[in-house]
Parts: C-alpha cells; sequence; structure tokens
C-alpha cells in the first residue's frame, strides 16, 4: 500500500468511527418530545446536543392575556404528572403580592397532596426504570401499586391527574370526612412496598448490572450544571426546597431529606425509593395532625403591582415561578421553570462515555418525561446509511447487549 | 432575612456600584449595569454566597428588555436586575461562570431576541421552530401579537 492510500485510509478510520445519532423527537406513548444529536465515536457517547421545544405552547404568552385566577388552572395543565406543583407555586407566587394569608388547615391539605403526588411521580418512574432494563415484572408490580395513591388522590379531589385543588390563599376541597384511617392504611402498605423493592433493586441482578456506575456525575459538576432535586442529591447536595425554603405546611412537620452519594442511576434509584418512605411519613403525620378551621380565603380578582417569586420542591426537583403585576386583571409577566430544564444539562453530561445501549436508561434516570424513545435514526457516515430503530427496539438491543456481555 | 447573606450581598453590590433593595422579609433585589454583571455573578458565585441559580427570566419594559438573575441561598431569595436596549439588543453572558445558565440564555434569546456574548450556544434554536422568520418579532415582546405569529406560520387556515 502506497504512502498516500495509508494517509487516506487512517483519514477514512477515524471518519467512520465518528457517527451522528439524531435521537427523537416524536414518541406518542411519552409526555414530552425533545431531541438529542449524539456524537459518537465507535459505540461511545462523545457529545451531546439538545432541541426541544417541540411541545411549547406558549403559556408565558397566553398567561398575559388571561385572568389572574384562570392562570391557575392553565398552568395546572403544564405537566400531566406533577400537575398539583405547578399551580401552587404559581398561587404562592401570586398569593406573595397579596395581603391574605393561607389558612392553616389550607397549608396541611397543600402538603398531603404534594407529598401524594410525590408518591405516584416516584413510582411511575421506579416502574419505567423496569421496563427500559428488561425487568417488567418491576414494572407491573409498582404500577399496580401506584393505582392506590391516585384512587387517594380521586377520593380527594374527584380527579386522578388535575386535581384542580389550589385556589388563592387555601384550597377548593376540603378534605373527605373519615378518610384518615384509610390514607394511614394505604400509606403503610406502600412503605412496605417501598421497603421490599429497595431490596429488589439492592439484589437482583438485572438492575444492578444496568445500573451501577452508569451515567456518573460528579457532586462539582452537579452543582455548577444547576442541577436540581434528585438530580442534585444523588451526588449528596442537600438541594430540597422543602427543607432549605419551607412553604406550605413543611415548617411545621417533622422529616428529613435523603442525600446519597454514589453518583450513578443505581443511587438514583435508592435515592428515590427512600424519598416514598419520607413521603409517606410525612402524608401519615399531615393527616393525622391535620388541624381545624377555614381552608380558603376569598380575594378580589385584582391583584396589587409589584413582583414576587416563589419556588417549590415538586417531584423532579425545583419548580420556579416569578409574577409580575401592574394592577391588572391580568398579569403583565408570569415566568415558569420546570426541574426538567434545569436538570437538562446534568442530562447531556451524565450521557457522555455512555453506550448506545445506555441511552434508554439513562434518559429514564433523569427524568421520565423525555420523551422520544421511539424515533432513534442511525447515521452511518461512512456509508451515508441511515436507519431507523423503535424504542421497543432499542430496548430489546440493550437487553440483549447485556446479556451478551454476561455470558 | 440572614444578616450575613445580606450584608455579604451588599458589599458585592457596592463593587458592582449598584444597591440593594429589600423587597420582602425574604426577598431582595439588585439593580446592575450591564457591564458590572458579570463581575457580580461572579463574585456571588466564586465566593459561595449563593451557588443556586434558579433561573434567568426576560422582560419587555418597553423601551428596554430586562433580564432578571434568579439566585437563592436558605430561605433567601436575590433577583438581580439589568436591562439591555430594545433594538440590537445584546448582553454578556455568565456561561463561563455559570455552565448551568446556557440554556436559560438560550431561551431568552429566542423569545426576547437578546443576543448573549460568549455563548457558545448563540447561532441555535432552543424552543423556536427552525422556520420562524427573522423579520418576525420575539413572540414575548408585547409587541408581537399571537394571531400574526400563527398567520405567519400558516398555523391559521386562510378566511378563518
Amino acid at each position: 500500500m502506497s504512502e498516500t492510500k495509508k494517509v487516506e485510509s487512517a483519514g477514512l478510520m477515524k471518519y467512520s468511527t465518528e457517527n451522528l445519532v439524531p435521537f427523537g423527537p416524536i414518541h406518542p406513548a411519552l409526555k414530552e418530545p425533545e431531541y438529542f444529536k449524539l456524537v459518537l465515536e465507535g459505540e461511545k457517547i462523545v457529545e451531546v446536543i439538545p432541541r426541544i421545544g417541540y411541545v411549547h405552547r406558549g403559556l408565558e404568552k397566553a398567561a398575559e392575556s388571561r385572568p389572574w385566577v384562570q392562570n391557575m388552572y392553565m398552568f395546572e395543565r403544564t405537566c400531566g404528572i406533577c400537575s398539583f406543583v405547578h399551580s401552587l407555586c404559581y398561587g404562592q407566587a401570586v398569593e406573595g403580592l397579596t395581603m391574605y394569608e393561607v389558612p392553616k388547615r389550607a397549608k396541611y391539605i397543600r402538603l398531603i397532596i404534594a407529598e401524594l403526588e410525590r408518591i405516584h411521580s416516584h413510582l411511575l418512574w421506579v416502574g419505567l426504570m423496569g421496563h427500559w432494563a428488561g425487568f417488567e415484572t418491576l414494572f407491573m408490580w409498582v404500577w399496580r401499586d401506584r393505582e392506590i395513591v391516585l384512587d387517594i388522590v380521586e377520593a380527594i379531589s374527584g380527579n386522578r391527574v388535575h386535581k384542580s385543588m389550589n385556589a388563592f390563599c387555601g384550597v377548593r376541597r376540603d378534605m373527605p370526612e373519615n378518610m384518615e384511617d384509610r390514607i394511614v392504611e394505604k400509606m403503610k402498605y406502600l412503605a412496605d412496598r417501598a421497603r421490599y423493592y429497595r431490596e429488589v433493586i439492592d439484589t437482583e441482578e438485572t438492575m444492578l448490572e444496568r445500573t451501577e456506575k452508569v451515567g456518573k456525575v460528579s457532586a462539582d459538576t452537579a452543582e455548577k450544571l444547576c442541577a436540581v432535586g434528585p438530580m442534585a442529591r444523588y451526588v449528596g447536595i442537600q438541594h430540597d426546597v422543602r427543607l432549605n425554603a419551607p412553604y406550605a405546611a413543611y415548617d411545621e412537620v417533622p422529616f428529613s431529606i435523603v442525600t446519597r452519594n454514589e453518583g450513578d442511576v443505581q443511587g438514583l434509584l435508592r435515592l428515590r425509593l427512600d424519598e416514598l418512605l419520607v413521603s409517606t411519613d410525612l402524608v401519615t403525620y399531615a393527616v393525622k395532625h391535620l388541624p381545624e378551621g377555614p381552608t380558603r380565603v376569598k380575594i378580589p380578582p385584582i391583584i396589587p403591582a409589584g413582583e414576587h417569586s416563589s419556588h417549590c420542591e415538586a417531584p423532579r426537583g425545583e419548580i420556579f415561578y416569578y409574577v409580575k403585576s401592574t394592577g391588572g386583571r391580568t398579569p403583565d409577566r408570569v415566568k415558569s421553570r420546570q426541574p426538567t430544564m434545569a436538570n437538562l444539562p446534568t442530562a447531556l453530561e451524565m450521557l457522555k462515555g455512555q453506550t448506545i445501549a445506555d441511552v434508554p436508561i439513562v434518559l429514564t434516570a433523569i427524568d421520565p418525561c423525555f420523551g422520544c424513545m421511539d424515533r432513534m435514526s442511525f447515521l452511518d457516515t461512512e456509508t451515508n446509511k441511515t436507519w431507523t430503530w423503535s424504542g421497543e427496539k432499542l430496548r430489546q438491543y440493550g437487553i440483549k447487549y447485556y446479556k451478551e456481555r454476561r455470558t | 432575612m440572614s444578616e450575613v447573606f445580606l450584608q455579604r450581598v451588599e458589599s458585592c453590590a457596592a463593587d458592582a456600584k449598584s444597591k440593594v433593595t429589600q423587597l420582602r422579609t425574604h426577598e431582595l433585589l439588585t439593580e446592575v449595569e450591564q457591564e458590572y454583571v458579570k463581575q457580580y455573578v461572579s463574585k456571588l458565585w466564586n465566593d459561595g454566597i449563593t451557588r443556586r441559580l434558579s433561573t434567568i427570566t426576560g422582560l419587555d419594559l418597553g423601551q428596554k428588555i430586562g433580564i432578571v438573575y434568579h439566585f437563592w441561598q436558605g430561605k433567601d431569595v436575590l433577583h438581580v436586575r439589568t436591562t439591555v436596549p430594545k433594538t440590537n439588543a445584546a448582553a454578556v453572558s455568565i456561561v463561563d461562570i455559570i455552565p448551568g445558565a446556557i440554556l436559560y440564555e438560550m431561551e431568552i434569546h429566542d423569545l426576547f431576541g437578546v443576543t448573549f456574548g460568549g455563548n457558545p450556544w448563540m447561532d441555535k434554536k432552543l424552543l423556536l421552530p427552525e422556520s420562524w422568520p427573522d423579520d418576525l418579532p420575539p413572540p414575548l415582546l408585547k409587541t408581537s401579537k399571537p394571531s400574526e405569529i400563527r398567520k405567519r406560520l400558516k398555523l391559521e387556515v386562510e378566511g378563518k
């Protein structure tokens, strides 16, 4: 082989190992379509470029032409999982501009619903992790248990997902009578199940193999990338708005937050299952110590001029709302920032150094709100050949990859 | 309000030739000139006065565009506000100090048309479609009308 050919061949080799994998954006089964450009070297991911906005509905613009109260129920529809915390955070931001106080009973009811929502969100996530790791039994069990929480939420609010419980300076519905014993009993059952699942993920080979040392991030990196909620706590950062800046009735109930130091997907699983125990304890305590009194104070539809911000701990991390009023019937500006947006830079960092087989599990570990698993197309830059894999094919590939590695 | 936090924020603000206003018990506001923003944020972040950036908000203030950085530490919240002119809106990026701010700056770039000098992804779109016409004003400006956007993006059936 001549010298020139050798050089060309070396260049080609370098070129052919760098593949670009467009990942996303549409997946009907998940909540948010998002798009990632994965740059690969062989099978390793070296760079990730995000592109979001496929379901950007312009809620902030829409809020400027709607009355204050109508916005509360519009912002509740931002998310289909943590809907309550959106209306709570927006409500708190607006309440800060008025001189009215939220009644104590309403604060406790807000805490109960927020924690029930966290339990349901965490259970949903643990189930999905089982699904993507090829552990279907875990998925079925966990989602069966999730129905218990949804039933309680429905009994309290009349709805499974969009509870519409919040009002300015209170809640719209009181707790139904004779619910205490039922909730306490169910919380005990769910806590037992969480302990059992914790044992399962600690001992089950399938889960350990797929999650240990996968998606590693250091505490320093996570802090610089502004990670929030579980994504900060799994690397040991004490980041929990419930504890750092208590809202609702969190300053009146005893609880402690969970942090871990593994900094991998396995650590995230342990963290969220441990958090389930904290949440079940919180709900039990709040139901037993629910104060008597009114549940709402009626306020005028015009909010005084000013600006105020509020932040709450959603199941996925800190959620932030900023409102600006000019003293009219509609807001001048509402800014909302969801935890997934804050966690996205950390997510991109977690993906670097992983293989394609790990993409589903790492993306699910970040947050199940990432839709896009179903349209993954591959591009080989050497032959310019493209092909597409469905989410199911990708899942099967991941399971097969690890099975072959085991033997 | 934590006295230590207030004092440290005030000392940083003095260096950046700005004043701190206490809006509420746990809420502070600092108005900073654009040229001092980077110095102020760098001091807040690197000295560990606050290591939590919630987000960056864009505001349409009529002749100008407001950019508000929301920090918090414990129970205390600190808003750092700066303004840039509406025409050829350009601000300085804080991505080299806080890498996590990259998407927040891209969001303001998309929705308010502010260019952040130093942000490596300013040439990319984050939220708006690639087909967004260049002559259409950014959507969150008060002059931008949803009906006009729908019409230009051909989201509305003609005649309706």
